[in-house]
């Protein structure tokens, strides 16, 4: 059976494209898939250090894809994680280097060798996300509950149902304390908004800036909130839809109600 | 310390952040998807420009096309000088 792609996108920078490409890379080859994840970020490679596998790479996806190197020597295997593969970007070339024929090509290849293909996109809607795109099946848009943020995604949705692409809403950064005091968008809002399908809820998390530090998987991490939303997201990724979508401010009152019987303040 | 109750009390008068935010959103994508390209308005102009030529002499050069905005709706304004109607028996059928 052939593999499926799912590209991972945003619009905006820095909401967490790259943080989610890692984690769900690692949380659906902790299932059992044969995974790998795509650097589309020419120029401007991060997922390798994410990863912690920056001095590994030896050939990148531009190499792939213009034929120079085999599929096998462009995936660098996890360190971890078994069945996880990290396909990097080029740092030299630009986002204009490869064709959105060099990549139909390409994920031809790799539907090939992988059960799943996550492809992290560039920001802008440029010929890095043209690239980004042309080849996957699916499509997971990140957005934080900011207005820049939703504006972009939403911008991103048009583009991606242009192209007959249903796309997938995951909301990260989220600061309970903050949608509780009415300070911050709600996960609701955002949904409200863009009205897409709804994948999955992130909190904002310390633990993401220490395994991005360390180059370690988050997923791994128990104790990560949002380590355990990305593998339940990557689940529902595979279909398994039972899983429910845990309200942030939800938990929130769970931990307040678990710490206040612990004090005795309240009876469980 | 007075001063900072006051600004307190008036804030409270606001609706918070994060609704503002939403209405912001709304906003910004309803204006968003009012917006087009200049290169949609030139060939709207040529078009138009073409239609007006079958009935009308026109002085093309002067002719103008702008699409302005308020709050809540956005019109297409089409401005142009006429020079003389067509003969009846020029214009089409
Ligand atoms: N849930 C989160 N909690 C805390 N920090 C986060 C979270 N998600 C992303 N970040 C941080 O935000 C920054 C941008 O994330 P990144 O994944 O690089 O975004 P993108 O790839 O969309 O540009 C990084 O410093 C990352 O560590
Ligand atoms: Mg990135």
């Amino acid at each position: 059976m052939e593999g499926k792609i799912i590209v991972i996108t945003s619009g905006k920078g820095g909401v967490g494209k790259t943080t989610a490409t890692a984690a769900l890379g690692a949380a659906i080859a902790l299932e059992g898939k044969r995974v790998a994840v795509v650097d589309m970020d020419i120029g401007l490679r991060n997922l390798d250090v994410v990863m912690g596998l920056e001095n590994r790479i030896v050939f990148n996806v531009v190499d792939l894809a213009k034929g120079r190197c085999k599929v096998r020597q462009a995936s660098i295997k996890d360190r971890r994680i078994e069945n996880l593969f990290l396909i990097p970007a080029s740092q030299s070339d630009n986002k204009t280097a490869l064709s959105t024929d060099d990549m139909v090509r390409l994920c031809k290849k790799l539907r090939q060798e992988f059960d799943v293909v996550l492809i992290d996109c560039p920001a802008g809607i440029e010929q890095g996300f043209e690239n980004s795109v042309i080849g996957a099946d699916e499509a997971v848009v990140v957005c934080t509950p900011e207005v820049s943020a939703v504006r972009d995604a939403d911008r991103i949705i048009g583009l991606l149902y242009a192209r007959s692409i249903t796309p997938k809403l995951i909301v990260n950064r989220i600061v309970p304390r903050l949608v509780a005091s009415g300070d911050m968008l709600s996960h609701k809002d955002v949904v409200d908004v863009l009205s897409i399908e709804l994948i999955g809820l992130v909190c904002m998390d310390d633990f993401v800036i220490t395994s991005t530090n360390t180059g370690t998987p988050i997923v791994l991490d128990r104790d990560s909130r949002a380590g355990q939303a990305f593998r339940r997201i990557a689940a529902r990724l595979l279909g398994n839809t039972e899983i429910p979508i845990v309200d942030p401010l939800e938990d929130l009152k769970g931990f307040w109600n678990r710490i206040s019987s612990k004090i005795g303040l309240r009876k469980t | 310390m007075l001063n900072n109750f006051f600004s307190k009390m008036f804030k409270e008068k606001e609706a918070p952040p994060g609704e503002v935010a939403k209405k912001r959103l709304q906003f910004a994508l309803v204006y968003d998807k009012l917006e087009v390209s200049d290169e949609m308005l030139q060939n709207l102009q040529n078009d138009i420009v073409d239609v007006l030529s079958k009935y009308f002499e026109i002085d093309k050069a002067s002719l103008r096309l702008d699409i302005t905005r308020q709050e809540d709706l956005s019109a297409l304004v089409l401005n142009t000088p006429i020079i003389a109607a067509k003969k009846r028996g020029q214009a089409p059928k």
